[in-house]
């Protein structure tokens, strides 16, 4: 039976169970319902968030919360440390990767007199009109949890042994796509940092179960920062991780959702033997923080292209 | 109580005391047995409130908890007067400063209320009578302590609808000088000892206030929260509806019914009846004015209104099945041909049981000639008549029989089939039955279900070849063979209903023991079977 398996992005999340449902039944409250259950369609989240945060996000109604005004409510949420780098080459991906989401440093961004939207935005972040308390605990959050995965960092929260960040999630990615007893079609259906490790594994992890699709939203995939870090194996002009994914890979961005930058389309940096593949759709989610995870599963145009791949 | 492994485990602690209650040493068990009666009251289980409620009588006949928790019995399952006969002693004998006291006045308030509800001619000499006695009794707590709100509430329902009705009951009083005391009252209740009625009653009373922005802010506060529970909405509605009658008053009040209608529907437990004339109602209700069904139900309204609509027009595709010149025997609904692999492909047939309609009038039903067809909620008097079964299966298989009408149904659609059943997850997803359940007079019954188990893919081993049964079960028993079951948010047809309602049924897939459960057939399955 039809099957499709999630993989959510950075920042602490409610746990793994509650994570599913919230994403389930945003699908089914969608304009154009898309109830997995009633259509025969089983789904699993491949959560990773435990390796990285002490605990889940125990109130659940704060995650992606509609006021906005935490920072549970915009992928914020487990007050990460800022990430420190090992190498030279680690200072350079952070900065550049910092660089796409703001210009001001930390220093602007610590004093008290909080630094103004200015005219001519240099970083995504500084696109998005909510304070910058709440938004430096998403930028801890995105650079560390995006620092740590590509750079395989061994991490350890609070009373647990460390381990390889990369290396742990991509054993529970593939043995999510390699245990579940499915007839095709299996999705994939990634969000934010969770498009990296799917592409990542899809693409660069030779013992990866192959796929009937792929999905991402609101992905970093199109910033050069990341796709640096995805060599060897991707190339714009065969970064299709076709060996793996049978089907059609959708994409679906809002052009003020931080996390795609300046850069949300994917078609034209991961080419299938030399020909855009991809199809980027582009979305307006509601109110100021964009890149909510729910917010694009509740999109129509997200349904119905879940819905063709599922066919359903 | 949602939960159904808790509700068995009910059921059994009552059936264990009951045994003990007959015993040598009952007195022992008697404090438990009590107890049991109120968490019987909690989860409507009715029939067996009342065989414990009168087994602790015995032992005890002066406890006036259990005397009252009797009298709810009596009311809810439609013996009012012999209520009213056992509260008015209660009554009596109780000191006024007794906590049992005003709740016994109350209800004996609630005994007539019931019988001026049930009374067809509001304007009669008895539904006149009761609605004065409802009206005294209820007067009495609130007066002697404004803390008793929900005394107060009633008496301010009831002497608008007595107002309305031009009745000369309680002159004195004024609706909406006692509506405004409530408020006072309920605003003067600490926050921490606010209970769950604390928003309802306060939205009724703003109703008495002709408040009725207040009235939706109120519902909203409690009916758009995720985890509201349903009797909560089916007690608001019930009173907005029967004793205020507020779809008579405006549009206004017609919509807040639409919409407390429609979330009651969505929440666990929520089932709801609607006779012919309701559901023809319901159908053509305009759709509420502009942001209201935010107003009452919040930023999801308009999506739970939608899906309550759908499940209104699938409503119309079920009929009942009737001997002729005889009575109800079943339920029907309406499948498009090419969905079976008959042709043409559009015409239109009922599938219904075996039991209900097979080619011998076996058991319980009638043969095709005996049998007639009826589309309450469009056509209640046309009867169509049976022409041939196409296809039948017996009781112990799909218990499945697929009529050819003699004359072509026209102006309802055929309900859609889906093309997988619910999977079965940790959170158990939702059935919804449509159908005549029987026992009762002539309704529609939206009856919510948990989908317990079923012998469907991925996991299920189905026992007997070619055929997928379903389980599931509604926190209260009862149904109606014949029925479809619709998954939870597209309102498909998962399955045919053929029986259950009763402990004792086996579990599915090899699992061990037994529990109450309906029984349904997959229509995938049925399906299959036809093509072969």
């Amino acid at each position: 039976m039809p099957h499709v398996t999630f993989i959510h992005g950075i920042s602490n999340k409610p746990p793994a169970d509650d994570l599913l449902r919230i994403w389930r039944n945003a699908l089914a409250n969608a304009a154009e319902p898309l109830p997995l259950g009633d259509l025969g369609v089983t789904s699993s989240m491949v959560y990773w968030a435990d390796l990285l945060y002490e605990k889940p996000e125990d109130d659940s109604s704060a995650y992606e919360g509609v006021l906005e005004n935490t920072a549970e409510a915009i992928d914020g949420a487990g007050d990460a440390a800022p990430p420190v780098p090992r190498t030279p080459q680690e200072a350079a991906f952070l900065k550049g990767l910092r660089a796409q989401l703001t210009a001001f440093s930390d220093e602007d961004l610590a004093t008290t007199a909080l630094p103004p939207v200015p005219a001519e935005p240099q970083g995504a972040l500084e696109r998005v009109p909510l304070p910058w308390f709440i938004k430096k605990r998403f930028l801890n959050a995105h650079l560390r949890d995006v620092h740590h995965y590509l750079f395989d960092v061994e991490f350890a929260t609070p009373g647990k042994p460390p381990v390889r960040i990369q290396r742990t999630v991509r054993q529970r990615f593939v043995e999510a796509l390699g245990v579940i007893n499915v007839s095709s079609p299996h999705i994939v259906v990634s969000h934010s940092m969770g498009t990296v490790i799917a592409y990542d594994c899809l693409k660069r992890v030779h013992d990866c179960p192959p796929v009937d699709g792929l999905v991402t939203l609101g992905s970093p995939l199109g910033l050069d920062e990341i796709q640096d870090q995805l060599q060897p194996g991707w190339t714009r002009n065969d970064g299709f991780p076709h060996e793996k994914v049978r089907g059609d890979w959708a994409n679906l961005f809002d052009r003020l959702d931080p996390v795609c930058g300046f850069d949300p389309k994917l078609a034209n940096d991961y080419r299938k033997g030399g020909a855009a593949a991809i199809e980027d759709v582009a979305v307006q989610n509601d109110g100021t923080w964009r890149h909510s995870a729910t917010k694009y599963l509740r999109q129509p145009d997200f349904c119905l292209a879940l819905r063709r791949l599922l066919r359903v | 109580m949602s939960d159904d492994s808790t509700l068995d485990r009910l059921r059994q602690r009552v059936d264990d005391i009951l045994r003990k209650l007959q015993g040598l040493d009952a007195q022992s068990d008697l404090v438990d047995a009590k107890r049991l009666v109120e968490e019987l009251r909690n989860a409507r289980e009715y029939s067996r409130m009342g065989r414990l409620a009168e087994a602790v009588s015995r032992h005890d006949p002066k406890d006036p908890t259990n005397r009252r928790l009797y009298a709810q019995y009596l009311i809810d399952t439609g013996k009012a007067t012999a209520a009213i006969d056992l509260l008015k002693p209660l009554a009596q004998r109780l000191p006024k400063n007794h906590a049992e006291f005003a709740e016994a006045t109350g209800l004996l308030g609630r005994a007539y209320k019931q019988i001026f509800f049930d009374t067809g001619d509001k304007t009669s000499r008895g539904a006149r009578e009761a609605l004065k006695q409802a009206i005294v009794a209820y007067r009495k707590p609130f007066e002697e302590n404004p803390a008793n709100t929900w005394h107060g509430v009633n008496l301010v329902a009831l002497l608008a609808r007595a107002r309305r009705l031009g009745l000369r009951v309680a002159p004195d009083l004024h609706p909406k000088e006692v509506a405004a005391k409530v408020v006072v009252a309920l605003e003067a209740t600490p926050e921490n000892e606010r209970d769950e009625w604390f928003l309802p009653t306060l939205a009724e009373a703003s109703l008495g206030l002709d408040d009725w922005d207040a009235v939706e802010q109120n519902i909203k506060a409690y009916a758009a929260n995720r985890d509201t529970k349903a009797f909560l909405i089916a007690s608001t509605l019930r009173q907005f509806r029967e004793v205020w009658d507020i779809e008579n008053v405006d549009d206004r009040g017609r919509g807040i019914v639409t919409a407390l209608r429609a979330r009651l529907l969505e929440l666990p437990g929520g089932g709801l009846d609607l006779s012919p004339a309701e559901l023809r109602q319901a159908r053509a209700a305009p759709l509420p004015a502009e942001g209201q069904l935010e107003a009452v139900l919040g930023v999801q309204g308009p999506k739970t209104y939608r899906w309550w609509k759908t499940g209104v027009e699938r409503a119309v595709a079920v009929a009942s099945i009737r001997q002729q010149l005889g009575g109800r025997i079943g339920t029907g609904f309406l499948v498009r041909a090419g969905d079976f692999g008959f042709d043409p492909k559009d015409e239109l047939l009922v599938l219904t049981n075996f039991h209900v309609v097979n080619e011998h009038g076996a058991g319980n039903g009638v043969a095709p000639a005996a049998a007639e067809i009826v589309f309450e909620a469009v056509t209640p008097n046309q009867p169509y008549l049976v022409e041939k079964i196409l296809w039948t299966s017996p009781v112990e298989r799909h218990d499945a029989s697929l009529l050819r009408l003699k004359s072509p149904v026209t102006g309802i659609e055929p309900l859609p089939l889906a093309k997988a059943l619910p999977v079965l997850e940790d959170n158990p997803p939702q059935v919804y039955i449509i159908g005549h359940p029987g026992g009762r007079d002539l309704a529609f019954s939206f009856q919510d279900n948990t989908l317990l188990d079923h012998e469907g893919p991925p996991a299920g081993k189905p026992q007997i070849p070619g055929v997928c049964r379903v389980h599931y079960r509604a926190p209260t028993e009862g149904g109606s063979s014949g029925s479809p079951v619709f998954n939870s948010d597209l309102w498909q047809v998962v399955a045919l209903h053929h029986k259950g309602g009763k402990l004792g049924m086996p579990k599915l897939n090899g699992k061990e023991g037994s529990y109450g459960a309906n029984e349904g057939i997959s229509i995938h399955s049925i399906k299959e079977a036809i093509s072969g």
